[in-house]
């Protein structure tokens, strides 16, 4: 019997029978046969390179970003998509200039939504690295722009429940990784391909990070020949054509106009009130680099975006100490190499920031 | 908080700890009601002040109630309530929508009216613990019950945590006695509990999280109109997703409830194995169906005064019903399409009133009772009417040449477990879910809930909130 059951009348204490059963080693046969498979679960993924690390989570991206209004306006602040969050090391950074930036860029997503949360903070007052992949970018593609919605709503409860993730699951286990998870391991099955589909790979894990985002490129991307080959054939599929909405001449023209007065409109925000921006074009190499060239050519967007813009840039084809690293899949520098590349381009952004001085 | 966090499961951990602990009957009530508004305010602090504005509203109202001789200080004093908790959800719930119809009445007038940024957030889990308080002035003034004993009992009925947010929609008289003499869950009573919050995780986590709302949102969000296998395939992953979703919560809820030594309803009793719109209503979302009944479809008139004003009480009830989902007109149809289906169903029933169906024919009604249901899913996650008769088009096949929109990998998982689902509902349609467990083997059982916990924890959620949040 249920309130469906007794129209019109006081509804009476529920009752709710426990079924009679061997609870307590029901319980026990349960926690077993859940410790025994979580072991087997946590070994696999072991085995297959991974190990524990902090999650790039909305809640981490927010923890960063709150560092800006309680007391680091003033700081050094990444954003950009992939390049920068994997090819900038925090620590050689450190190392090199004597001050750890705020690292905020996400990847597969357009710095601008991050442009314009920081141009609407008067608490930022500092100097804004801009990441610049051209097919990101001037796409405005945002993979993962929900984080400032995310940061700036952000309850008691996801605050948290990121501090327990953090603190109890990501140091120690190599599962709890979103590469991993259930959903995606079995989507990523060899499935039958439905006619009238075209074959889209999620984009596979890349990248480890460390507490406060820093972030480099997975070392099995660099030595695995296999999951080499495999994260550049999924970058391959989007080389065939421009992307989508981009495919005319005016539909780009259209697309990257709005890109850079989106892009405009923040820099001349934040500038109004003394903070210095630099955009930086990272390097890229092989087939994705071959794609950036046929379908962004640089004088239609990087040289635009500057003019349009009035802001400095460091173009990696400029600088002969950006060039040259081992870029295991096209996009982004293996660890070391990263490092590398840090030690290289932390005085190139000081001095262009030297230079450049607000209106 | 949400009950598939992190947060939460620190949260429970502590107060079963607390709930164990050798306290009087008091203070552990004062660590719950404490404990029931640290979960509230963990998403938004400054909203436990509407909390506790009904809370008091209601206690005083009442009482007063209870004081009052004459019939009309009586409705005077039920009338606060009434006003002061719809006035609440309106303001916060329909303010928008009101303003928005409000504009487009006065454009169709020819007169220009741009209502001003509307930036109120909805206060989550409003809808239901208004209806709950509600129903404590609505039972003292229609003489169903008397009032709590004391404010603390009355507070902790409102507030209490499983049920606050989402329900199951408590009346008085099914909680407020459980808070009078203490109660404590037997060793039985706290693994069973936490059984049905495995289930209900399990439930929400990976069945409606992880690989029904992908296909769901990939075809109702998609730009292109869908083909007959997509839009059908979307709607029937949405019928999975909701009921995986809101299911999930309530078991949930029930268990966490169970843990601590109460009982709370059932909400849901296999619904997808309904035969008819009623029979539907009686498994689905149970306490608020009842609730309707109760206090809106009988005192309209119920079926007291024939034929023209029972229906006209139908569909009023539902209507209603279906904008207490959501400030939108696309609730409001498909509230109005269940108040058809219930007319329509009445009526058939009083013509054919010696119909009795075979099993065959039991299972196409059956069928037949989910396929129409699917068709009103349509409408609650569709976000505009446009998109809605796209799918429906779609689910006739009227978009031949459609572009497809789910890969394999959303499709058939998707479809498999909305097959799962409906069979196990209608294997279960004439039984509970304790006679069930009864009659498995203990082996079956404790492998089956191992295998759902590591499903849970593998799934990785990542704390979507529960869809009837929103409502």
């Amino acid at each position: 019997m249920t309130a469906a059951d007794r129209p019109g009348v006081a509804q009476p204490v529920p009752e709710r029978d426990v079924p009679v059963r061997p609870w307590g080693p029901m319980l026990a046969g349960a926690l077993i046969v859940f410790v025994v498979l979580m072991a087997f679960w946590e070994a696999y993924w072991r085995d297959y390179g991974v190990h524990p690390a902090y999650r790039n989570s909305p809640g981490q991206w927010a923890i960063q970003r709150r560092r800006i209004d309680h007391g680091e306006g003033d700081a050094l602040v990444l954003t950009g998509a992939s390049r920068v969050l994997f090819d900038v090391q925090l620590p050689e950074w450190e190392r090199t200039t004597g001050e750890r930036p705020i690292q905020l860029a996400m990847e597969g997503t357009s710095p601008l939504p991050m442009l314009d949360d920081l141009a609407a903070d008067p608490a930022f007052t500092g100097r804004l690295l801009v990441g610049v992949a051209p097919d990101v970018f001037f796409s405005g593609f945002e993979y993962r722009g929900e984080v400032v919605k995310y940061a700036q709503k952000q309850g008691p409860s996801q605050r948290s429940g990121t501090w327990l993730s953090m603190h109890v699951l990501e140091p120690v286990f190599a599962f709890y990784e979103p590469d991993f998870a259930l959903a995606t391991v079995v989507r990523r099955q060899a499935w039958p391909l439905r006619p009238g589909i075209e074959k889209r790979t999620r984009v596979r894990k890349l990248a480890e990070s460390d507490f406060d985002r820093s972030t480099h490129m997975w070392d099995k991307v660099a030595n695995d020949r296999a999951y080499r080959a495999m994260a550049r054939a999924i970058w391959a599929e989007d080389f065939g054509a421009a992307p989508p909405g981009m495919d005319t001449p005016a539909s780009f023209d259209k697309t990257v106009e709005t890109q850079i007065a989106r892009a405009k409109k923040a820099i001349d925000t934040m500038r109004a009130r003394g903070v210095r921006v630099l955009f930086v074009r990272m390097p890229s190499s092989g087939e994705y680099y071959a794609y950036e060239q046929r379908y962004f050519p640089r004088a239609t967007t990087w040289e635009r975006l500057l003019r349009e813009t009035g802001t400095p840039g460091i173009h990696f084809e400029d600088y002969p100490q950006l060039q040259g690293y081992e870029l295991p899949e096209w996009s982004h520098a293996s660890a070391s190499e990263a490092r590398r590349m840090t030690v290289q381009l932390a005085p190139l952004v000081n001095t262009a920031f030297a230079r450049h001085n607000p209106e | 908080m949400v009950f598939n966090s992190l947060t939460f499961v620190a949260f429970f951990a502590i107060v079963l700890l607390l709930h164990a602990m050798p306290f009087g009957w008091t203070t552990k009530k004062i660590n719950l009601l404490v404990a029931s508004y640290l979960f509230y305010a963990a998403w938004n602090p400054p909203f436990v002040i509407l909390l506790w504005i009904s809370t008091v509203v209601d206690w005083y109202a009442a009482q007063a109630l209870v004081r009052a001789e004459g019939k009309h200080a009586r409705r005077a004093w039920m009338l606060l309530s009434v006003v002061a908790n719809l006035g609440m959800l309106s303001y916060f719930k329909y303010g928008d929508f009101v303003l928005q119809n409000f504009s487009a009445l006065m454009g169709a007038a020819g007169i220009a009216y741009t209502p001003p940024a509307w930036d109120i957030v909805l206060p989550v889990g409003i809808s239901f613990y208004t209806f709950a308080t509600m129903s404590y002035t609505l039972d003292i003034y229609l003489r169903r019950a008397l009032p709590a004993k004391n404010f603390l009992d009355y507070a902790l009925f409102v507030t209490f945590f499983p049920h606050l947010v989402a329900g199951p929609i408590m009346r008085p008289t099914e909680l407020v006695p459980q808070f009078e003499s203490p109660r404590k869950a037997t060793p039985d009573m706290v693994r069973f509990g936490l059984a049905l919050m495995t289930l209900g995780l399990f439930q929400k986590i990976v069945l409606a999280d992880a690989f029904l709302a992908p296909a769901a949102e990939r075809v109702f969000d998609a730009k292109d109109a869908p083909g007959f296998v997509d839009a059908w395939t979307g709607t029937l992953a949405f019928s999975g997703q909701i009921f995986c979703d809101f299911a999930g919560y309530s078991t949930t809820a029930i268990g966490a409830a169970l843990c601590l030594g109460f009982a709370m309803p059932d909400n849901f009793r296999f619904p997808y194995a309904a035969v008819g719109f009623s029979d539907f209503w009686r498994r689905w979302h149970i306490t608020l169906s009842s609730w309707l009944r109760d206090y809106l479809y009988i005192p309209l008139g119920g079926n007291r005064h024939g034929p023209v004003r029972t229906y006209a009480a139908l569909m009023g009830t539902m209507l209603l019903g279906g904008l207490w989902h959501g400030a939108a007109w696309t609730f409001v149809v498909w509230g109005g399409l269940h108040g058809l289906y219930l007319a329509v169903e009445r009526l058939l029933r009083t013509r054919y009133a010696g119909y009795r169906p075979g099993p065959l024919a039991l299972l196409g009604l059956g069928l037949l009772t989910y396929a129409l249901i699917n068709l009103t899913w349509v409408f609650f996650r569709a976000h505009t009417f446009g998109r809605a008769w796209e799918m429906l088009a779609g689910m006739v096949g009227a978009h031949g040449d459609a572009k497809p929109i789910l890969g394999t990998p959303l499709l058939v998982p998707a479809l498999a477990i909305v097959a799962c689902l409906v069979v196990a509902h209608w294997r279960m349609r004439e039984r509970t879910l304790e006679s069930a467990i009864a009659d498995t083997s203990p082996w079956l059982l404790g492998a089956a809930w191992g295998l759902m916990l590591f499903a849970i924890v593998i799934a990785q959620g990542a704390g979507n909130a529960f869809i009837y949040f929103q409502f």
